[in-house]
């Protein structure tokens, strides 16, 4: 149990530092970057790990970020030289890098943290047991400190140069023309973005990296267009998520990775369908009732202009012209609500607008002049 | 090596490869000109929740664990048609960009395939056949078999034939979309079809390259071949031939050498083709461009 603990808590920290990451690269409409980086930090992580056989070692992390910023770097050279596609670029260079990390790993590496089930999944429930000890007294797994260290810097960095920030993903020549050097931020921020990658490898694998990056700030910016609620509100989800998949994982026994990663994306989903307001349920509930609302109106404008001479004709003939699209049926449901709700009434001649269907009426011509 | 050419089953996998790094070289080129490589990722990864979900309904129905390509290539279409589409719907009806949408759709799809991929892995009743599963991940041609052999030409006589078939308006919609709509063609019923070519040219490299790798599988011969021609024709021939040589090349190398899986080594050769290509192909080449700025 005590175990457990750990590792939720592990997972609920990367969790909330890759929804920060991704905040921002949705917005920044680099979303598919994440993927690129967290294939490409691997050869960093394998040759640096060669080297020093450590797997707590910062030169770990360095080397791997640095990697990862090569890779940026990289697929922009492709670009630039105008002879690859852009999307290409980074789907080639991730790829190939990916694949020296993978052989390097699977014939000087084996029997270590870096066999091929790592890399896709990381390795959750091991990171519990890398021991952060101050003495004799233990603190706790060393991955969840240095996730939270990363997840300091990160709030330190989003705090400090929000201005910045916001100004290179909206509009990064404005930005420039106001000397705010978006290009610099640019670059620090992936640096960051970089460095969270490394660090989440280990415990989460690139595949979980790539859905805590993008699910929870997606279905963030479903809900919100203010960035910084829309920080906030891709934490939280990756949290929800991150709760959800593990407890999920341990009720099936598998690792972590796939079951957290499913849930980040099942609760988009959720938040696609069910959000208020503007969940597509909620867009669809409300274009009913403003369509019901249209047609209430209409027939009552109908009623009052016509004096119709029996309740039978009106009820089976929905009238001409611009009125006829209005099908039998639905001019039949439609009196009955204005009856059930005493806009009308129905006499021996027809229907008449009561008081309030009068009210109601005028109230919407108002509107509309 | 060449000894190893001699034995049977070497044969059967560095032909199948050679077939399938040619078939999928060929497709990629649409997926290269319409900027789709990313989507090709999101399919390929996708693909996994397709193999395992039939693998194990296969288990189901017949009671065993298949492996044949014949259950589980319907599979990986099945999904990677279904990431597509949904997509499509997400990103139509919402304000979600591409990316975005892409992103959410491979943490759905390949996160409940690795899912239930170990749930499959762990069952207290094995089923026969499930680690077979795991090389889906990265790749392993040394799996395939005669009856597989026999999927993968299908797959290549049918893309074959519906390019050859449709090859100008193909063509017309790579190129300019807008015209080919202009001109009366149907965008929805060509898109379809442009998008299970797409899917065909990823799911027939699977069991060779793995989910993981794929897109590169997919894009890298045709950026190569790009360097080397303006023709759509020959671009898709000599990317077809980037293709099957590098993906022979590399299911020989990792089966003659443990510690190798196949799709990292097919990949890191096309990307050496890549390189080369960008750098010193005639007129767009960096080197050359280069040196005529010199002259």
């Amino acid at each position: 149990m005590f175990i457990d603990i750990w590792t939720l808590a592990i997972a609920l920290v990367t969790a909330i530092s890759c929804s920060l990451c991704g905040g921002l690269l949705i917005v920044n409409r680099n979303a598919m970057v994440s993927e690129g980086l967290s294939h490409a930090v691997l050869p960093g992580l394998a040759i640096a790990f060669w080297f020093l056989r450590d797997y707590s070692s910062p030169w770990l992390l360095i080397s791997a970020a640095a990697c990862g910023l090569l890779m940026v770097w990289l697929t922009e050279a492709f670009v630039r030289s105008g002879v690859v596609e852009s999307d290409a670029s980074l789907g080639i260079v991730f790829a190939g890098m990916f694949s020296l990390g993978v052989l390097f790993a699977s014939n000087y590496l084996k029997n270590t943290h870096f066999h091929s089930d790592c890399i896709i999944e990381g390795n959750l429930s091991l990171a519990v047991f890398d021991r952060f000890e101050l003495g004799t007294l233990y603190l706790g797994p060393k991955p969840f400190y240095v996730m939270l260290g990363i997840l300091l810097l990160q709030l330190a960095f989003i705090t400090i140069c929000y201005k910045e920030l916001k100004a290179m993903l909206f509009d990064s020549e404005l930005a420039s023309r106001f000397g705010l050097r978006p290009k610099l931020f640019q670059l620090l921020w992936l640096s960051i973005v970089s460095v969270t990658t490394v660090a989440a490898f280990n415990v989460a694998g690139s595949i979980l990296i790539v859905a805590l990056m993008i699910a929870p700030p997606t279905a963030a910016y479903l809900i919100t267009v203010r960035l910084s609620s829309l920080l906030v509100l891709s934490v939280v989800l990756g949290c929800i998520s991150a709760v959800a998949g593990f407890y999920s994982a341990l009720a099936m026994d598998v690792s972590t990775t796939g079951p957290i990663a499913s849930a980040a994306g099942l609760v988009f989903l959720a938040v696609l369908f069910f959000a208020p307001g503007r969940g597509l349920l909620a867009a669809r509930f409300l274009n009913a009732r403003q369509n019901r609302d249209t047609l209430d109106c209409l027939v009552l404008q109908w009623i009052q202009d016509s004096k119709l001479s029996s309740s039978e004709s009106a009820v089976n003939q929905p009238g001409q012209g611009k009125d006829s699209e209005l099908s039998a049926l639905r001019w039949r449901s439609t009196v009955e609500r204005l009856l059930a709700s005493n806009l009308i009434t129905r006499h021996d001649q027809g229907f008449s607008l009561t008081g309030a269907g009068e009210a109601k009426l005028a109230a919407k011509l108002a509107d509309f002049s | 090596m060449f000894e190893l050419l001699q034995d049977y089953t070497v044969q059967v996998v560095v032909f199948g490869s050679a077939v399938t790094g040619g078939t999928s070289g060929a497709l990629g080129c649409f997926a290269y000109l319409r900027r789709q490589s990313l989507i090709g990722d999101v399919i390929s990864h996708s693909s996994l929740l397709g193999i395992v979900g039939f693998f194990w309904l296969g288990f189901l129905i017949a009671g065993d664990g298949i492996k044949s390509l014949w259950l589980l290539i319907p599979g990986a279409i099945v999904a990677g048609l279904a990431a597509m589409l949904l997509t499509q719907w997400i990103t139509s009806s919402t304000k979600i960009k591409p990316d975005a949408g892409l992103g959410v759709m491979l943490a759905i799809f390949f996160g409940s395939g690795l899912t239930m991929l170990r749930i499959i892995q762990r069952l207290s009743t094995p089923i026969p056949g499930h680690a077979g599963l795991e090389d889906y991940l990265f790749g392993m041609a040394a799996a395939m078999t005669r009856s597989d052999l026999w999927m993968i030409g299908l797959l290549t006589v049918v893309s074959f034939l519906c390019v050859l078939g449709s090859w100008t308006r193909l063509k017309i919609l790579t190129f300019d979309a807008e015209y080919a709509a202009g001109l009366g063609l149907s965008t929805r019923l060509w898109e379809f079809l442009m998008l299970g070519l797409l899917v065909i040219g990823i799911v027939i490299g699977l069991q060779i390259v793995g989910v993981v790798l794929m897109v590169a599988m997919l894009i890298a011969p045709a950026s190569a071949a790009r360097q080397w021609t303006n023709s759509l024709g020959s671009m898709m021939a000599l990317a077809a031939v980037i293709g099957s040589a590098c993906a022979g090349a590399g299911a020989l190398i990792s089966s003659a050498k443990s510690g190798m899986p196949t799709g990292p080594v097919i990949v890191i050769l096309l990307t050496l083709v890549v390189v080369i290509s960008v750098l010193l192909s005639p007129g767009r080449g960096v080197l050359m461009r280069r040196r005529s700025l010199v002259h």
